[in-house]
C-alpha cells in the first residue's frame, strides 16, 4: 500500500504522504530539534570544551565557564524553543483563520501593539529592565486583538477580511504613534532599535518561565479548534452544515494566537518570516490538515528559530547578529523559492 | 619758514590729529558707516581659517561645544540641547550657565535657524559629525562667524580652539597646569604598577544591545592611555575603536585574561545604570580580577575638556591606591 494520499484541493493535485510518513517526517523533525537543542547549548561566541558543557548541565560549579553555558546559552535555547513553537503553531493559526497563504500574526496589528506598548513604557513610564517591558508587550499584543475582535464582529458573526483591515489599520496608527515617541525620546529609541530587531538574547529563564503558561493555553486552544478550522477550510456554509460554530471557533482561533504570537513577541520582540513561513513548509509536508499542520509547526518554527539562532553567533564574530534579522535573511530567499514551487503548499 | 609758520602748521596738524582721533572715537567704523570696529582674532579650526571676534560677548555653542566652553568659564547665550545624563554630572554653577542660555535645538543638525539669527550671536562654535555640519554651514555663516570641529579633533586642540575663539584662555591655562600637575604625581606614584599590568577597560551604554557590553578604548581611557602610559587594548591602525564592537556577555568570562579591569562608575562610585547588568552577572564575579579587588570603577565625567578630565584623574588616583600588591 503506497503511503501516498492525493489531495483534491484546487487546480491539479498534490500528493500528500499518508499518516505513517507523516509520523516518521515528524520523529525526524524531532530529532532534528533534539539536536539543535545540543548545538545550541554547546555552539556560542565563545569556545567552551564540550566536557566543561557536560559539567555545567550536570556537575555544576562555579567554574566561569560553566556561568556561560547556564546563564546564556541554556536560557536562549530555551527561549528559542517556546518562541520558536508558539510563532510556528500562531502563523498556521493566522493562515488558516484568513485563509490567506500570507497571513502572519503581525497582520492582526500584534506586533505593532507589543511594540507600542514597549515605546510607551519606555519613553513615558521610564521603564528600562526588559522584564518590565516585556509584560507591556503582552498587554499591549491582547489589547490590539481584542479591539481586533471588536472591530471584527459583523452581524454574521466574526469577518476575517473585516478583522484583517481592523488589525492593518490599528497597525499602521500604533506604528506611527509609536515612532512619533520615539524619535522624541532617546531612551525609547535605543531600546526599540534592538526590541524591534527580534532577539532571544538576555532572556533568562526566570523572564521566560512566567509566559509560559499563555503559551500552554495558547497551543490547548490551537488544538481544540483544529478540528474546526479544517472544516472552516472547505468555506462557511459547509463547515456550518458539518455542525462546527464558526463565531465560537474563530474567536478561540484568535485568543490562541495571541497568547501565542503575544507571549512570543514579548518574549523576544518581532520576529518575522518564522510564522509566515513554517506553517507553509509544515502545509507543503502534510497537507492540509490542521492537526498536523500545527504539529509540525510545533518542531520545524524551533528548528528555523534555533539555527537562525546559532549562526547568528558565528557569523560575525565576536559580535551576534539578532535572532530575528538572520530569519529575516534565510526565511526570504527560502520562501521565494517555496511560493515559486508548482506544487507550492495552499490553503 | 619761518617759526611762525612752522607753529600754525603744527597746530593745524595737531587739530587735524584732535579732530580724526575724536571722530574715531564717534565712528569706529572709519567707514563712516556708524558701526562698531571690533578687535578681530583669526581661529583656525576644521572649516579653515575664521576670523572672529577677539573678545565676542554674544556665544552659540552647538554640539559637543557647550559644555567644554562653560567648563572653561564661557557663557554661551545659545546651546543645543545637552543630555540630563551629562547635565547630572557637571558642577552646579556650570548647570546654572547652561539653564540661563537659550536652547536653539536638540542636536547639531536640528538647530532653529529663525531662533539663532535672533539672538544675534557674534561667534557660533560648533562639533558635531562633518556631514551634519555641512548641511547647515552657509546657513550658520550667514547668521554670524562659525568655527568648526569634527568629531576625529583631539580633545586638547579642541579645548585650545574653543579657549580661543571663545576668549576663554584664561581658564583653560590654569585647567592646563593642573592636568600636567596631576599627570605627573600619578606617573610617579604609581610608575610601576603602569609598567607592569595589562589593563582592560569596559563599558556599557544607554545605546547598547541587551545582553552585551564592549571593550571600550574610547573616552577617558585614551587618557589613561596616552597621557599615564598605561597598557590597555587598543584597535589596529585603520581599524574601527574596538568600543563598536558589542561583545555578548560570555564573553565576560574572555576578561580573566587581564591584571586589571576598570569599569565605568557615577560620582558616588556605584556601577553606570547601563553598565549594572554586567556586574550583576555571575560571570563578571567569577573573574579573577573581581574576587582580588582588581576590578576598579573610574568616574569619567566627560573627556573633551579639562575640568571633568581632571576629575576622572582624580577617581583613577584614587582607584589605583586601592589595587592590592601583586
Amino acid at each position: 500500500m503506497t503511503a501516498l494520499a492525493l489531495r483534491h484541493d484546487g487546480p491539479g493535485t498534490v500528493p500528500v504522504p499518508g499518516p505513517r510518513r507523516r509520523l516518521i517526517g515528524l520523529v525526524v523533525a524531532l530529532v532534528v530539534l533534539l539536536l539543535l537543542l545540543v548545538l545550541s547549548v554547546m555552539i556560542g561566541s565563545t569556545a567552551i570544551a564540550p566536557s566543561v558543557v557536560w559539567d555545567a548541565l550536570f556537575h555544576p560549579s562555579a567554574d566561569i565557564d560553566q556561568f556561560a553555558i547556564r546563564d546564556y546559552r541554556l536560557p536562549r535555547t530555551v527561549a528559542g524553543l517556546v518562541v520558536g513553537a508558539a510563532l510556528g503553531v500562531s502563523g498556521a493559526l493566522i493562515q488558516a483563520l484568513t485563509r490567506n497563504p500570507l497571513a502572519d500574526p503581525g497582520i492582526l496589528g500584534l506586533h505593532a501593539g507589543a511594540s507600542f506598548a514597549v515605546t510607551v513604557a519606555v519613553g513615558l513610564l521610564g521603564v528600562r529592565d526588559i522584564g518590565g517591558y516585556m509584560w507591556f508587550a503582552f498587554a499591549g499584543a491582547l489589547i490590539v486583538t481584542l479591539m481586533v475582535l471588536a472591530l471584527g464582529a459583523t452581524r454574521q458573526g466574526q469577518s476575517p477580511v473585516v478583522m484583517v483591515l481592523a488589525g492593518v489599520c490599528i497597525g499602521a496608527v500604533l506604528r506611527g504613534a509609536g515612532s512619533a515617541l520615539e524619535l522624541t525620546n532617546p531612551a525609547a529609541f535605543d531600546v526599540m532599535r534592538a526590541w524591534n530587531a527580534g532577539s532571544i538574547v538576555a532572556r533568562p529563564l526566570d523572564l521566560v518561565w512566567p509566559i509560559v503558561p499563555f503559551l500552554v493555553v495558547g497551543l490547548v486552544l490551537a488544538v481544540v479548534v483544529s478540528g474546526s478550522l479544517n472544516a472552516m477550510a472547505l468555506g462557511d456554509d459547509l463547515a456550518a452544515a458539518q455542525g462546527v460554530r464558526l463565531t465560537r471557533t474563530r474567536v478561540l482561533a484568535i485568543i490562541a494566537l495571541t497568547l501565542l504570537a503575544g507571549g512570543a513577541t514579548a518574549i523576544a520582540g518581532p520576529i518575522g518570516f518564522v510564522g509566515l513561513m513554517v506553517p507553509h513548509v509544515a502545509r507543503w509536508i502534510v497537507g492540509p490538515n490542521q492537526r498536523w499542520i500545527f504539529a509540525y509547526s510545533v518542531l520545524l518554527a524551533p528548528i528555523l528559530l534555533l539555527a537562525s539562532d546559532i549562526l547568528g553567533r558565528v557569523v560575525m564574530h565576536p559580535s551576534e547578529i539578532p535572532v530575528g534579522i538572520v530569519t529575516a535573511f534565510v526565511g526570504a530567499p527560502v520562501l521565494i523559492v517555496l511560493v515559486r514551487r508548482k506544487k507550492a503548499s495552499r490553503l | 619758514m619761518t617759526m611762525t609758520t612752522l607753529r600754525r602748521g603744527t597746530a593745524l596738524a595737531a587739530l587735524l590729529s584732535a579732530t580724526l582721533v575724536l571722530s574715531a572715537c564717534g565712528d569706529n567704523s572709519g567707514d563712516g558707516t556708524g558701526a562698531t570696529t571690533v578687535q578681530k582674532r583669526t581661529v583656525t579650526a576644521g572649516n579653515g581659517a575664521v576670523e572672529v571676534p577677539a573678545e565676542p560677548q554674544r556665544i552659540v555653542t552647538i554640539g559637543n561645544t557647550t559644555l567644554p566652553l562653560i567648563d572653561m568659564g564661557g557663557k554661551p547665550v545659545g546651546v543645543t540641547e545637552v543630555g540630563a545624563s551629562d547635565l547630572g554630572l557637571i558642577p552646579a554653577e556650570q548647570k546654572a550657565t547652561y539653564e540661563a542660555a537659550t536652547i536653539l535645538g536638540s542636536s547639531g543638525d536640528q538647530v532653529d535657524m529663525e531662533k539663532l539669527a535672533a539672538l544675534k550671536p557674534d561667534v557660533i562654535l560648533a562639533q558635531m559629525p562633518k556631514s551634519e555640519f555641512e548641511g547647515i554651514e552657509k546657513q550658520l555663516a550667514s547668521v554670524a562667524p562659525t568655527v568648526f570641529w569634527g568629531l576625529d579633533v583631539e580633545w586638547k586642540a579642541l579645548a585650545g580652539g574653543l579657549a580661543e575663539a571663545g576668549n576663554v584662555t584664561g581658564g583653560l591655562s590654569g585647567q592646563k597646569a593642573e592636568f600636567e600637575k596631576k599627570i605627573a604625581k600619578i606617573k610617579e606614584t604609581y610608575g610601576k604598577v603602569i609598567a607592569d599590568t595589562e589593563f582592560v577597560n569596559v563599558d556599557r551604554w544607554e545605546s547598547s544591545d541587551p545582553g552585551t557590553f564592549s571593550v571600550a578604548d574610547f573616552g577617558c581611557v585614551e587618557i589613561a592611555q596616552g597621557d599615564l602610559g598605561m597598557n590597555f587594548p587598543k584597535a589596529a591602525a585603520g581599524a574601527d575603536p574596538l568600543g563598536w564592537t558589542a561583545l555578548p556577555f560570555e564573553q565576560i568570562a574572555g576578561l580573566s585574561k587581564y591584571d586589571v579591569i576598570t569599569y565605568p562608575v557615577d560620582a558616588e562610585g556605584k556601577p553606570k545604570a547601563p553598565f549594572a547588568p554586567v556586574v550583576e552577572t555571575n560571570t563578571w564575579k567569577a573573574l579573577p580580577a573581581v574576587n582580588s579587588g582588581r576590578a576598579l570603577g573610574v568616574f569619567c565625567p566627560g573627556n573633551n575638556s579639562y575640568g571633568p578630565v581632571l576629575r576622572y584623574l582624580d577617581s583613577l588616583d584614587t582607584a589605583l591606591a586601592t589595587l592590592p600588591a601583586k
